[in-house]
């Protein structure tokens, strides 16, 4: 096992910080490229339900003045800095008076269960098949199974989504009642409190969206990790343990799975920000108030304040994704060591 | 026997000088060598036959059609004896190895033989029987200097779990531990190892690592792959001087496979020489240095570079066979300076010169003793 170092550890704090400090400026421009702004956008719908709204340009200099857009780019940047220095992700325009990180904080859980749970079968369930894949005392029919259930790899997530709202939701009746639920987090009535009914609830709402998640997303994995079991199939210490002869099970776990499994690990931290970005039509699909529904509505809204919030949540759950696989990986690989060069 | 094949036990450390039994060696005949031969008189091992291949015949599938690696070879390996293969590269002496240790891998395939190890068929265990018998009857030291070890695992768990998975779970931890020391000891590598990871040694510890694991359940025959052929010369040297102790110290049977004639020379009792996936020599040290008698082998002998004289190299003269269409008759006649009509018509048999001594070229046939002769002749002044 390497060993720890102070300067290393500092070091990978600055380039995090950095990272994100880059995303949050990036954050702070791209909408701001877009024609329009988030009041224009608000008084038109405002136009859309009521016909016509009185004195709608003095509503919309008042407002304007209210969230400081109408202050140089350059002020606005710096206030944006140094408000989300504070963690201080401002109001959400379009929902005012609630703060993003009210909606942040009410939504966030729903997706770390929803991705997180779904995270932890696909990433399993993958691996385990690429493994088994690889493996040369696999049954031939799990051979032909895997690669065809891999076929939903090609599948967008939201149309396999719609897919099994269809057959689960809507075709399968037990008891002229559909099998899952087509929408929804939670049983309608229930209201969210630490009870195991409504945990249950949780769970069986939570099925289809993850299952879309799991079955379009496993295939990949399963990929990546069958090339590795490969390569490592073709190593000398794999004909080392055979002439050793030790048990294929155990050979199975502990060489081929152990050495195939580190490229994995370091993919997964990478692609933490693509699952929740790829979750976000998923949600939508079952109208699940996670992020992506967040971030779906600061988007048509033109929310500045909810798609930076948002974002921003995302870029700085991502770079510590990646910043806790990098200080953990010479826990799993001992080849790495953390000592400064 | 035991004593005499070991005239300096216990003192052996991996800096002792070179280890060379019975210093009464035979200085004539050998002047053409760098080196003085390991042993001068009598032949290592008992005559007691622990591994015996018979017409073992190793194919690997292409779309072409099989090439031949291995083809009908057989051969007995006595016990306590050191056995060398040697060969130029794809002769099929790793492919024989791997395929008396049941490890060829596909494309390749065993097309026939016998492989007795003690009395046991090797080729009739079932998988389950096989995987005990392995390591316990026959055991592999690869070139371990490059990956032959887990990097994930730690220098101990991998003995370990070669002690577990044939042994059972061990619960006595402390001799668990004591054992492998031993271990080490045997093979000159400190203690300190026991925790470390592979990639923390040198490429002559790891080496030093493999052999250990090798002998580590006192197996009848353990054979040793080009198991000096990533190191440099000396850790070469140290690592042969390890497998030559550990060896004589277990009393177990090995095969040396290489291609340092140099260095095959001071370890083994006797060379077995392939070409082209047959053996076409099988001799006593000494006899296949001082006296080679296949063409192939002679040529073999004649490109051991010299120190006192520059000399081409002959070996590369002649044409090499397609491995898929071998010629008819004898395999080596394409490039054999010797060959005549007869050594394209029928395939010359192992001939018998002396115990533990076969050749197998028409020239040692009873009734060829004219041409044989004249060719010794022409050899001795080209």
């Amino acid at each position: 096992m390497g060993s720890f170092s102070l300067n290393y550890l500092l070091r990978r704090l600055l380039v995090f910080f950095l990272t994100v400090w880059v995303a949050a400026t990036l954050i702070f421009i791209i909408p701001r490229l877009a024609p329009g702004d988030p009041i224009q956008a608000m008084i038109a719908r405002m136009t859309q339900f009521e016909g016509y709204v009185e004195n709608a340009d003095l509503i919309i200099e008042a407002w304007r003045k209210r969230f400081g857009l109408d202050d140089p780019l350059h002020v606005q940047y710096f206030r944006f800095l140094g408000n989300t220095l504070r963690l201080d992700l401002g109001y959400s325009m379009a929902n005012f008076p609630a703060t993003v990180y009210e909606l942040v904080g009410r939504a966030l859980p729903w997706t770390i269960g929803l991705v997180g749970i779904a995270t932890v079968i696909f990433f399993t369930v993958g691996n385990l098949c690429g493994a088994l894949l690889a493996w040369y005392r696999t049954p031939k029919w799990l051979k032909v199974l895997i690669p065809m259930s891999m076929t939903f790899t090609s599948v967008p997530p939201a149309l396999f989504s719609l897919l099994l709202v269809y057959i689960f939701g809507f075709l399968i009746k037990v008891n002229e009642k559909p099998l899952f639920p087509q929408v929804g987090a939670y049983a309608r009535g229930t209201t969210p409190e630490f009870t195991l009914e409504f945990f249950g609830s949780v769970l069986y709402h939570g099925f289809l969206p993850a299952m879309s998640i799991v079955l379009v997303t496993f295939g990949f994995w399963a990929l990546g990790m069958r090339g590795m079991m490969v390569t490592i199939e073709g190593e000398d210490y794999m004909i080392l343990a055979q002439a050793k002869g030790l048990k294929p099970f155990y050979v199975l776990y502990r060489y081929m799975i152990r050495n195939a499994i580190l490229p994995q690990m370091t993919a997964l931290a990478v692609s933490i920000g693509t699952l929740i970005n790829g979750s976000v039509l998923v949600e939508i699909m079952f109208v699940y108030n996670g992020m992506g529904s967040l971030i779906y509505s600061g988007i048509a809204n033109q929310d500045f304040g909810l798609i930076q919030g948002t974002s921003f949540i995302l870029i700085v759950t991502s770079a510590l994704a990646v910043l806790i696989i990098d200080l953990t990986y010479p826990l799993i690989d001992p080849r790495i060591s953390l000592e400064g060069r | 026997m035991a004593e005499q094949r070991n005239p300096h036990p216990k003192s052996n450390s991996p800096l002792d000088p070179p280890v060379r039994r019975g210093a009464s060696h035979k200085e004539g005949g050998t002047s053409t060598l760098p080196f003085p031969p390991r042993r001068g008189k009598g032949l290592g091992g008992g005559d007691r036959v622990v591994l015996s291949v018979d017409n073992l015949r190793i194919h690997y599938a292409t779309p072409q059609g099989d090439v031949i690696a291995v083809s009908d070879i057989s051969f007995d390996l006595y016990e306590g004896e050191t056995l060398g293969l040697v060969g130029e590269s794809g002769c099929g002496k790793s492919t024989t190895a791997y395929g008396i240790l049941q490890l060829v891998q596909p494309p390749g395939y065993i097309v026939h033989g016998s492989i007795q190890v003690d009395g046991t068929e090797v080729l009739n265990l079932d998988e389950e029987e096989l995987r005990k018998f392995r390591w316990t009857g026959l055991s592999l030291i690869p070139q371990g200097a490059m990956n032959s070890l887990n990097p994930t695992m730690r220098v101990k768990d991998q003995i370990i779990d070669v002690i577990e998975s044939h042994e059972g779970k061990q619960t006595d931890k402390e001799a668990l531990r004591e054992r492998i020391f031993e271990l080490f000891q045997n093979v000159g590598l400190p203690n300190r190892i026991y925790n470390m990871y592979p990639h923390e040694l040198s490429g002559g510890m790891k080496q030093r690592v493999c052999i250990a694991m090798g002998v580590a359940l006192h197996p009848t025959v353990v054979i040793a792959d080009e198991a000096t052929s990533a190191l440099d010369v000396v850790v070469q040297r140290i690592v042969a001087q390890t497998l030559v102790k550990v060896k004589d110290e277990i009393g177990v049977s090995l095969i040396v496979i290489g291609h340092d004639m140099g260095l095959l020379a001071q370890i083994v009792d006797r060379i077995a020489v392939m070409y082209a996936g047959k053996m076409v020599e099988i001799a006593p040290v000494e006899n296949v240095y001082a006296n080679p008698l296949h063409p192939y082998t002679q040529l073999l002998i004649d490109s051991i570079p010299s120190i006192k004289e520059r000399k081409p190299l002959k070996i590369t003269e002649g044409i090499t066979h397609d491995p898929r269409n071998p010629p008819s008759g004898c395999i080596f006649r394409l490039r054999c300076p010797f060959a005549w009509e007869r050594c394209a018509e029928v395939e010359p048999p192992p001939i018998y010169v002396e115990d533990k001594h076969e050749v197998a070229c028409h020239l040692y046939d009873e009734q060829f003793e004219e041409r044989r002769t004249n060719a010794l002749a022409s050899l001795a002044n080209p």
